[in-house]
């Protein structure tokens, strides 16, 4: 490791860092994605501008339409504690940051550095797509949002521009009084775990009791998480029963381009995705079952 | 790079080059050998240290990351003569072998029960707070009683 | 009795370990904290290709690098060849690399990045050559031969070996052929089982310092102290007695720091020098070039009669040893006892095979042999069980060795346990009471182990103020077994515990001791300090008639005193008169295991025959299987295990638990992968060892049936309880599914998908 390390102390100088070093800069959040990396070589910055010196980066806090913002320096611990994830609709999140690693991981890295990492095996991102995340970027030309699957381009590609700080994740309100949300994953351990596969699923229900809105989102199938429209738009506009909750699940396999690696072969990748998305879809069901839905 | 920050208790000025990690700070600048070294990569936890309280791996954390913050090291627990109720609780039950990452252990105990003050944690619980640092030679099982213990000991003040 | 007291009141006890507080408080130096002012740092260049010859090594380049104090390559260091078994091993590939991860050459820089640096400069080409990664492969008669010279290689007598066999032996006996002619059945399955790495927690590391005259010490954490001054005195090319090795704390071994790793590095890098050199290893190193359990392909035929007995065993183990033969003979070996399994066997017939190939030189982790050979017998067990329509617990129990039966290699069975063991594990987890259940089951193994041999010796000194100095060899490796050590002393003095300090492992000052392995050391030290606590006690009976007029046999030592004839004498009484009068009282004592007598027909070409002073033991697990997802989950775990007398039951029953914990990694989940010869994990990300929330709580049970030779009737239990895990659990997993795996780890992929993907 060898790098220069800059550390301001307001976004404005933080933005200035980035236009003058490009793309021999990169941010650090948590570092804890960050400093593996250049540690095994697979990325050597010349400059590491610390980001955690620069106010209101990190925080939960709610937005005036009803959502969250989430700034993007807020550890994966802050999440998993925080009230507006323990249960309802947006549980999803603090169960897949609650599997990132062990405390040691969670209490510094970042949802942010999570986010920009964008690892196709990353926990929280098959969450965050489940409840329509947005990623709050600030450059020079001032700040924007994207939703967060056309954010992600490929493992480690993001359409960050290397000048752009992200600042935040947004979460909209959810589009209906009956929601909740799910996150599973399977590895070889317990614990301390990159996901072999995961997923991530969120249903929204009308009066009627038809699906509003689906969200099925997997991880470790893709080289982006990969988010399933086709298992969505089996279930919107339909009563979520067993056959299609069956029928998603089948989607969801079948939309996968799974790898063999070290972890597991593509053909268990397949076979678990269906498996997960399966269950995190019935476990949401459940959940409205239980009085638990936002 | 000129790294000011609270260890143990005491200021501490220190000047570091700008890609050490908090561990080489430790263990080579300041000679403070209980947080020990292994994988480099977070996976094992014998690294482990309190940033500001909280369980932290000491390898993959920047020593600017530490700027004007606090650090507890195992140094900054207890000694011989005056163990912390952890530390005892570890040796009544028999949780030390090789003990090499014990000191790890005892901080992320001692982080969890500060996150959850007055709780006694179930085993699941404990196990948890505990996943991030592997034994190669207990099992866990004495830790996670020795954690319980203390849990107990420090609940009742 | 000789002068003990008769109540037993430091061993058998749940003492606390004399090397604790240092421990929790982070002042314990392990030889990774080790460093000396002035040190230089060192780094290995390794080779990247399985199998190549080397075209070019130029490390002109690298030695001009600033920070750089000195390269050794194969040109600088003695043409020996070094090695447990065989002599096979050299320092740095010379010609040839036989491995990914063969050292090359090392490097001493001011900084270890200095120095890592300085290995990538190192210009090192290689034209890879045909290789083999499997000891079947390796056995073809085409196969490239990994040492073109191996008859030319200075071995142990015993050995059988020839081109990529490093050893092949043999244990028969009765009539084989005419048994399985008779049989109501015959099975015969294979089993496979992968590399798995010791997994301690502190890398290998070395201090190496020269002092004017020749004379080196090294600082590092070795398990065997005295076989490391013996093969760094061979490398060095300079007499043993210049050779000091000192272990300062050792962070887990588990077998992987038994031979020689980075300590040799470190010594020639501090003799080019002149100054001293530190060499740790990184995780990629361990995970490539470190001493992992050896893989293995095991045969086993079995043919029994129609109410289950065993009529005869055949089979044959392939073990790969790597690219070196290092322990992999003895190991191959072994096997074969595991796979007679604590059974009666009235005919055998077992092979076991060493071979090399273009892996990393494999070694000797916690119970080398057992927990694969184990996997093999005790699955085909459940498997024959199930096919006569029979309980698992039947089937063992009529088959189950008894006092005075005779073990493989005909020696006589002393101190016969297994069939308690198994009754009393599976009563425990509730065997006679399980229900079918979907996705549940509950499975049980069993398995004996040796205590292994070699000698130790021991001085006791008393000082003036009554207590203790125990000064061995030995070396703790974290298991208590000195503390165990420690308490027997204690006892056999009439000490406390606390009143007994233990002086740590260095060549230069301690007796021999044969090492931290085979699960000997507390027996062994024990018995040393056991004949020494003789000779002391014999010495102050001796001051106290002197001071009394008594006669010697008139006293006893008890609670820190001599004691009789209505006197008590201080212990520290008489240690300070000695010292002003007699120089103190001071003793040694000396312990080898003997081994039993065997027939030696029955064996050929085998370096371990005969187990000495055995141990049995069963384990029962009560499991469930995720249909979907394959994830297995232990709801709980029973070890009954023979300690023979359990010197410390806390301590003991640490082994137990550890070793359960790492045969659960064995079992489930640890695994270095390779690809055409390549690591494909070579991180703790990939190489997964079990976590807090992957182990059970483990119900211990030690059941005491005393040996002949040990303290009190100790038998050694260290490496015991990491053998049954994996068939223990491979037998709940098919109770659950209904499905078999057969080789390890036993992935959630292949209880899902079967194996083969």
């Amino acid at each position: 490791m060898s790098f220069a390390l800059h550390r301001p102390t307001s976004l404005a100088a933080a933005l200035a860092l980035a236009a003058r070093h490009g793309a021999a800069a990169r941010f650090l959040a948590g570092g804890t994605d960050l400093v593996i990396q250049i540690r095994r070589g697979r990325l050597a910055p010349a400059h590491v501008i610390d980001l955690s010196a620069v106010p209101g980066l990190a925080g939960i806090a709610g937005t005036p339409e009803g959502g969250l913002r989430i700034g993007a320096l807020t550890t994966l611990k802050a999440i998993e504690r925080h009230p507006a994830f323990a249960g309802g609709a947006r549980r999803a999140l603090a169960e897949a940051a609650r599997v990132v690693g062990g405390h040691q991981v969670r209490n510094v890295g970042t949802l942010g550095g999570n986010v920009v990492n964008a690892s196709p095996a990353a926990d929280t991102l098959p969450a965050l797509l489940a409840l329509d995340a947005e990623a709050e970027l600030v450059g020079p030309g001032g700040t924007r949002r994207v939703p967060l699957d056309a954010f992600l381009l490929g493992p480690g590609r993001t359409d960050r521009a290397p000048e752009e700080v992200l600042t935040a994740i947004r979460l909209p309100p959810p589009p209906s009084a009956a929601s909740a949300s799910a996150f599973l994953k399977a590895g070889r351990r317990k614990a301390m775990e990159i996901s072999v596969v995961c997923a991530a699923a969120r249903l929204d229900l009308g009066a009627d009791g038809r699906c509003v809105a689906a969200r099925l989102a997997l991880g470790a199938v893709a080289p982006t998480t990969l988010r399933v429209r086709a298992a969505e738009a089996l279930l919107e506009g339909h009563v979520p029963d067993a056959g299609r909750l069956a029928a998603a699940a089948a989607a969801a396999a079948a939309a996968t381009r799974p790898l063999d690696d070290v972890r597991a072969s593509a053909r268990f990748r397949r076979h678990l995705a269906g498996v997960l998305a399966g269950r995190a879809l019935a476990a949401c069901l459940g959940r409205m079952g239980n009085g638990e839905a936002a | 790079m000129r790294l000011d920050f609270t260890l143990n208790g005491e200021a501490v000025a220190v000047e570091v080059p700008p890609d050490w990690t908090l561990l080489q700070v430790l263990r080579r600048e300041l000679g403070l050998l209980g947080t020990k070294e292994n994988c480099l990569e977070a996976e094992c936890g014998v690294c482990s240290v309190l940033l500001d309280g909280r369980v932290v791996n000491a390898c993959i954390l920047l020593a600017a990351q530490c700027q004007g913050r606090s650090v507890t090291t195992i140094e900054g627990l207890g000694d011989p003569e005056r163990l912390h109720p952890i530390q005892q609780a570890f040796l009544d039950h028999g949780a030390v072998q090789c003990g090499y990452c014990i000191p790890g252990m005892v901080l992320a105990a001692k982080s969890w029960l500060d996150e959850n003050p007055g709780r006694l944690p179930g085993e699941d619980e404990i196990r948890e707070a505990l996943a991030g640092t592997l034994c190669r030679c207990t099992g866990y099982q004495k830790i996670v009683d020795a954690v319980a213990a203390a849990a107990a000991a420090l609940a009742k003040g | 009795m000789d002068g003990v007291a008769t109540e037993r009141r430091v061993v058998g006890r749940r003492l606390p370990r004399l090397d604790g507080a240092g421990k929790v408080t982070g002042r314990m130096v392990y030889a990774a904290d080790f460093a000396l002012p002035g040190m230089l740092h060192g780094k290995v260049l390794r080779s990247p290709l399985p199998h190549a010859r080397i075209r070019r090594l130029d490390v002109a380049a690298a030695r001009a690098m600033a920070g750089v104090r000195g390269i050794v390559t194969a040109a600088d260091v003695p043409a020996v060849r070094y090695g447990t078994a065989v002599r096979d091993t050299p320092v740095f590939a010379t010609d040839r690399v036989l491995f990914q991860g063969q050292a090359v050459a090392a490097v001493a820089a001011t900084t270890p990045e200095i120095a890592e640096a300085a290995c990538r400069a190192i210009a090192l080409e290689l034209d890879p050559l045909p290789a083999v990664f499997d000891a079947e492969a390796a056995l073809a008669p085409d196969a490239p031969l990994l040492h073109p010279d191996w008859a030319s290689y200075a071995a142990l007598p015993v050995l059988a070996r020839e081109g990529n066999i490093a050893a092949r032996a043999r244990m028969r006996h009765g009539d084989v052929e005419a048994a399985f002619a008779s049989a109501h059945r015959i099975y015969e399955h294979r089993f496979a089982t992968p590399l798995q790495h010791p997994g301690y927690t502190e890398p290998r590391a070395a201090v190496a310092a020269w002092e004017g005259d020749g004379r080196l010490t090294v600082w590092c954490n070795t398990q065997l102290p005295f076989d490391m001054q013996a093969v760094l005195a061979e490398i060095l090319d300079i007499p043993s007695g210049r050779v000091r090795v000192v272990v300062p704390g050792i962070g887990g071994g588990f077998g992987g720091k038994l031979r020689v790793g980075v300590e040799h590095y470190a010594a020639l890098l501090a003799r080019r020098t002149g100054r001293p050199v530190k060499v740790m290893t990184t995780t990629e190193e361990e995970l490539t070039a470190a001493y992992p359990r050896q893989a293995t392909t095991i045969t086993l035929r079995t043919a029994v009669d129609r109410e289950g007995r065993l009529l005869a065993r055949q089979g044959r183990v392939l073990l790969e040893c790597g690219a070196f033969a290092n322990s992999g003979p003895g190991s191959a070996a072994i096997c074969m006892q595991i796979l007679v399994g604590p059974y009666r066997t009235p005919a055998l017939d077992l092979e076991s095979l060493a071979v090399y190939t273009n892996r990393v030189a494999a070694g000797s982790f916690r119970a080398p042999a057992g927990p694969m050979a184990n996997f093999a017998v005790e699955s085909q067990m459940d498997i024959i069980a199930e096919d006569l329509g029979m309980d698992p617990l039947d089937l063992r129990l009529r088959n189950v060795v008894r006092e005075g039966d005779l073990g493989p290699a005909g020696e006589a069975l002393a101190g016969v346990s297994v069939a308690e063991c198994l009754e009393r594990a599976a009563e425990a987890i509730g065997w006679r009471e399980r229900r079918p259940a979907p996705n549940r089951g509950k499975g049980l193994a069993c398995s004996w182990w040796m205590t292994t041999g070699g000698s130790s010796g021991v001085f006791v000194r008393l000082a003036p103020d009554g207590t203790a100095t125990l000064v061995s060899g030995a070396v703790e490796i974290g298991t208590g077994a000195l503390t165990g050590a420690a308490q027997v002393l204690a006892e056999e003095l009439g000490l406390e515990l606390e009143d007994v300090r233990v002086a740590g492992a260095d060549t230069r000052d301690a007796p021999f001791d044969y090492g931290a392995q085979g699960s000997r050391t507390a027996f062994s030290v024990g018995n040393a300090a056991r004949v020494a606590a003789a000779e002391l006690r014999r010495q102050l009976c001796a001051l106290a008639a002197r001071r009394t007029g008594l006669p010697q046999e008139a006293f006893r030592l008890e609670r820190r005193a001599v004691v009789g004839g209505g006197h008590r004498i201080p212990i520290a009484d008489l240690a300070r008169e000695s010292q002003l009068s007699g120089g103190g009282l001071i003793a040694h004592g000396t312990y080898i295991n003997p081994a039993p007598p065997y027939d030696p027909t029955r064996v050929e070409n085998h370096p371990l025959p005969v187990f000495n002073a055995p141990s049995f033991h069963a384990h029962a697990v009560d499991l469930s299987v995720d249909p979907g997802t394959g994830e297995v989950t232990i709801h709980d775990y029973v070890v009954a295990q023979d300690v023979g007398f359990a010197i410390n039951p806390t301590w003991i029953e640490g082994q137990i638990e550890g070793g359960v914990a790492q045969g659960i990694g064995e079992a489930l989940s640890e695994e270095i992968v390779y690809r055409e010869g390549r690591v494909l994990n070579a991180n703790l990300t990939d190489y997964k060892m079990p976590t807090a929330q992957d182990v059970p709580r483990v119900r211990s049970i030690l059941v005491e049936c005393p040996s002949a030779a040990g303290p009190y009737g100790a038998k050694g239990v260290g490496e015991p309880p990491c053998i049954e895990p994996p068939a223990a659990i491979a037998n709940a997993i098919a109770a659950a599914t209904g499905r078999r795996v057969f080789s390890l780890p036993m992935t959630a992929e292949k209880i899902v998908l079967g194996e083969g993907g």
